[in-house]
């Protein structure tokens, strides 16, 4: 041992530049790790907040409205532009204005401007002028933003209305009627109470001015939601917020994905995950038992591990592959000729569904989990089964009282990995049966409620098909990072039950205590 | 318990028949199940068969069509993969995996350029040099970046670095002149700190300290790029490029899929890698350093020479990672089957042809088998490189068990 003096003025000299390079290449992962998961959690978490409307007034005495998205040096590096989102884009038929910096006038952000969630179109923007009802009635002014704030109100309970009455009355008599029951009355009275609803509805539409001198009439049944950006506190914009977060994970999309939920998508994932963990965890402990415990440990089986191990490196492309011709092609294939055929030539199992789906991912995620199950059994001491042995347990007894109640953990290690890898996994599932949309999810009231043979939507997939397979990318993205957001974090929660759970493990078989 | 006998045995012989049943049941499952995972290659090998050998259904495609260049033909690139035009029209079929399997091999390349410095780096430093504390929770982070979904990073490399590399190309440029020298820097600077600062900021928690300081890199690269690009290249990198050198820029090329996957394949390389490293036994390390040995020279001279085969089979397990890797590809890419060495072009890879054109091929025809054979040589290729990974791995283990009970 050197004396500590000596120690430090040898240190920097010593060490050398290497290991400065090697601790800067920990700090670079890192610092791209983190700057990867801030860009998802900023952009994915800010598309919900209401942004505040800009009136930008040009040099040239043109108006605008929109929101300000973000402002970049223009090529020649003379000055800079912005893009601002200004919708209409039934008016413009863009809903995206690049202007330069320069050549603006003066921005303001005046709090009578009205942002419009449409069901087509998209949003527009301007100010309230008239708000006209079913009757004719027409409030002009001042007085138009509470009447239309009371209209839509109106309008969402009318529509709460139809559907109860549509599911809970019309629905059920229609099954009755075609049970060979006599409600022929009853429906028809249903009906034009329906219709009484319905004509409530229609009619009614409201006036904007945009910020050019245009005018739009806008009906009020495309409205979904209206508000005053730029007159809304900021516990407003939370409240806003918080339902646009909610309205995301609950609605399904609109807009050829470039708007509205990911529910389907959210649904999709998560049944076909449950559908393979229900089939890949019996088959892979069953295989993991097998090579552990009953199989010779001879040389054979050493290879055979060498290849399962193996097995979870081959690409996921390539279980696609396999899923598609020997799945979908070949299995499913067959079952349409044996019990479909009145559906053929339009394929129901021979085609990519949600059952294909879960088997070849099923098929995917066995290596990890006969690998995990495997690890820890053999970290079991053989004293527990040569005690379990000598105390007169048959082998199966042994297994199912000792050994596995102590494997248990290990089992649900490989399991949750397994399930972590396939949340993520969208290469084969191209192949083997996701679709862009899917708006039904596969799950339904009608026999046999469970859909194997539908096609899913997946999150991973949604993210892939709007990112570059939508007609308007830059509308999208909003939308494809919060999915992505969405996506990383069921993933991290699940991996890092994983890791807990291991750490638990090891921590338990330090003692060996059973159970 | 003599009297009851006779129960007593039946009760063992049932005891006895229902575990014999159970161990076939699990000998037939666990057979039945890994048979099922090694029928995948026999059955891509099977469906590939009558592309060489035609049965009758369907016509073969010579071995030259595959692999070596057209004869003959005004085009200037002799490999083209074309299939869906060509297939089933009079014209020779355009059918060559070779741009393929050179643009699968390119993006690989790429990524592990970037991915095995990274990741042995961090492996040497955190095996050697790491506070124990900011290891283990160092190790379950970079295991959260691997778990991260390849569509996810895809998303990010092809939508959000594609754009802003293409915009800012000098920045990148600059940065990489920077990063050395700046490290080195960090190294220098400390060395000067008094012995106080030098211990609130140990050399073992670096990782972490260096971060704000590669921010602050990161802002000097941005600040100098300008005036790098009026020095060097006239004004403008790209134009330079274009012109000087000859190079097309895509905005989604091999260096975007590279830096995309080299982030994916990273963490894995540096697990196996870090576990080589710190699997040596600790007595020939201390030898070393009893010698008058610095913890680097340690490192350099006995700890990575004993520990070279582990790192050749993280290298290997990385390597078959980045060559299967499909989202990221697909997304980063721009997918054109090019074969150039310039690495602002575009590529296209195995895994992304087939997820591409899958889909749209008929069952049984020749696309179709086309690109089952694709998925054939990535099987085989993959395989074979884990495979060699894993013989290498099992042989260092008998290794060190020589060498630590020798100590």
């Amino acid at each position: 041992m050197r004396p500590v003096s000596g120690s430090r003025a040898r240190l920097p000299r010593g060490e050398g530049p290497g290991a400065w390079l090697a601790a800067g290449s920990v700090a670079l992962s890192l610092l791209a790790l983190l700057a990867l998961l801030s860009l998802l959690a900023v952009r994915g978490l800010e598309h919900f907040w209401p942004a505040p409307v800009a009136l930008v007034v040009l040099e040239d005495g043109r108006q605008l409205a929109g929101e300000r998205v973000r402002e970049v040096p223009l090529p020649e590096g003379t000055g800079r532009e912005r893009l601002y989102r200004t919708g209409n884009r039934d008016l413009y038929g863009t809903r995206w204005e690049w202007v330069a910096v320069s050549a603006i006038a003066e921005v303001s952000h005046p709090p009578d401007l009205v942002v419009l969630e449409r069901r087509r179109w998209g949003e527009a923007i301007g100010r309230l002028t008239a708000l006209e009802s079913e009757t004719g009635e027409r409030v002009e002014g001042e007085g138009a933003w509470p009447a239309l704030e009371a209209r839509l109100a109106e309008l969402t309970s009318l529509r709460q209305a139809r559907d109860a009455l549509r599911d809970e009355v019309i629905l059920p008599r229609v099954r009755a009627l075609e049970e060979g029951g006599d409600v022929d009355r009853e429906l028809a009275t249903a009906n034009a109470r329906l219709r009484a609803l319905q004509a409530a509805m229609e009619g009614g539409r409201l006036t904007l001015a945009t910020a050019d001198g245009g005018r739009l009439a806008v009906p009020l049944e495309q409205v979904l939601r209206v508000r005053r950006p730029n007159a809304m506190s900021p516990f407003d914009k939370l409240v806003a917020w918080g339902e646009g977060v909610w309205r995301f994970l609950s609605e399904g999309p609109r807009a050829a994905n470039t708007a509205g939920g990911v529910w389907p998508a959210i649904f999709g994932t998560v049944l076909m995950v449950m559908l393979m963990s229900i089939l890949v965890t019996p088959f892979g402990v069953l295989a993991a038992i097998y090579l552990n415990e009953v199989a010779h440990q001879g040389r054979l089986t050493r290879l055979v591990r060498i290849a399962v191990r193996n097995l979870a490196g081959v690409p996921s492309i390539v279980y696609g592959v396999f899923g598609l011709g020997v799945f979908v092609y070949g299995i499913g294939g067959t079952l349409d000729e044996w019990f479909f055929d009145a559906a053929l030539p339009s394929p129901t199992f021979g085609t990519g569904g949600l059952l294909w789906a879960s088997l070849t991912l099923a098929l995917l995620t066995l290596p990890v989990v006969i690998v995990a199950t495997e690890e820890g059994l053999a970290r079991i001491p053989d004293q527990q089964r040569e005690g379990a042995l000598a105390l007169g347990a048959t082998r199966l007894e042994m297994l199912s009282r000792v050994v596995l109640p102590m494997a248990t953990p290990a089992m649900l290690t490989g399991v949750i990995l397994a399930v972590a890898r396939a949340a993520g996994e969208v290469a084969p599932l191209m192949l083997v049966g996701v679709a862009k949309l899917a708006p039904q999810v596969p799950v339904d009231g009608d026999f046999p409620f469970l859909h194997l043979d539908r096609k899913f939507m997946h999150l991973g997939y949604h993210i892939f098909d709007a990112a570059f397979h939508g007609g308007d990318v830059q509308a999208a993205m909003p939308l494809v990072y919060a999915t992505a957001l969405l996506l990383v974090l069921v993933i991290l929660v699940l991996n890092l039950t994983a890791i807990f759970l291991r750490h638990h493990l090891s921590t338990r078989h330090g003692a060996l205590t059973r159970r | 318990m003599p009297d009851s006998s006779s129960p007593t045995s039946v009760r063992r012989r049932l005891r006895q028949g229902r575990d014999r049943l159970a161990t076939v049941l699990v000998t037939a499952g666990g057979i039945g199940v890994i048979a099922a995972l090694l029928a995948i290659g026999v059955f891509l090998a099977v469906e590939v068969v009558p592309l060489f050998w035609p049965t009758g259904t369907t016509q073969a495609v010579s071995q030259q069509a595959l692999w070596l260049p057209m004869e003959g033909s005004a085009d200037p690139a002799r490999y083209r993969w074309d299939p869906t035009t060509t297939l089933g029209t009079d014209e020779a079929a355009r059918v060559s995996l070779v741009p393929l399997a050179w643009g699968t091999l390119e993006a690989a390349a790429w990524a592990l350029l970037i991915a095995v410095p990274l990741a042995l780096g961090a492996a040497a430093h955190s095996a050697l040099f790491m506070s124990p504390r900011l290891r283990s929770r160092l190790k379950p982070t970079l295991e959260l970046m691997e778990a991260l979904p390849g569509v996810v990073i895809g998303f990010v490399a092809g939508l959000v670095l594609a754009p802003w590399v293409e915009r800012h190309l000098a920045d990148v440029l600059a940065m990489l002149v920077l990063l050395v020298p700046g490290l080195l820097l960090a190294g220098g600077l400390w060395s000067r700190l008094p012995p106080r600062l030098q211990q609130a900021m140990p050399l073992g928690w670096a990782g972490l300290w260096l971060v704000p300081w590669l921010l602050l890199l990161l802002s000097a690269a941005h600040a100098l790029s300008p005036w790098l690009e009026a020095w060097a290249f006239g004004g403008d990198l790209r134009h330079w490029l274009e012109v000087r050198l000859g190079l097309d820029v895509a905005v989604r090329n091999a260096i975007i899929v590279g830096m995309a996957m080299g982030f994916a394949v990273m963490p894995s390389v540096y697990a196996l890698a870090e576990d080589a490293l710190s699997g040596v036994p600790r007595s020939l390390a201390e030898g070393a350093q009893a010698l008058g040995a610095t913890r680097w020279q340690t490192l350099w001279r006995v700890v990575l020479p004993a520990a070279s085969p582990g790192i050749f089979s993280a290298v290997m397990i990385g390597a078959g990672r980045a060559v299967g890797e499909t989202m990221i590809v697909l997304m980063a890419s721009g997918n054109a089957a090019l074969m150039t060495w310039n690495p602002l072009d575009g590529l296209r890879s195995l895994a992304a042809t087939i997820a591409i054109e899958l889909p749209e091929a008929g069952p049984g025809g020749l696309h179709y088998r086309l690109l089952l054979l694709a998925a054939l040589l990535l099987f085989v290729f993959t395989f074979l490189v884990n495979t060699l990974a894993e013989l290498v791995r099992t042989r260092l283990r008998r290794r060190y068990r020589r060498l630590g009970g020798g100590a």
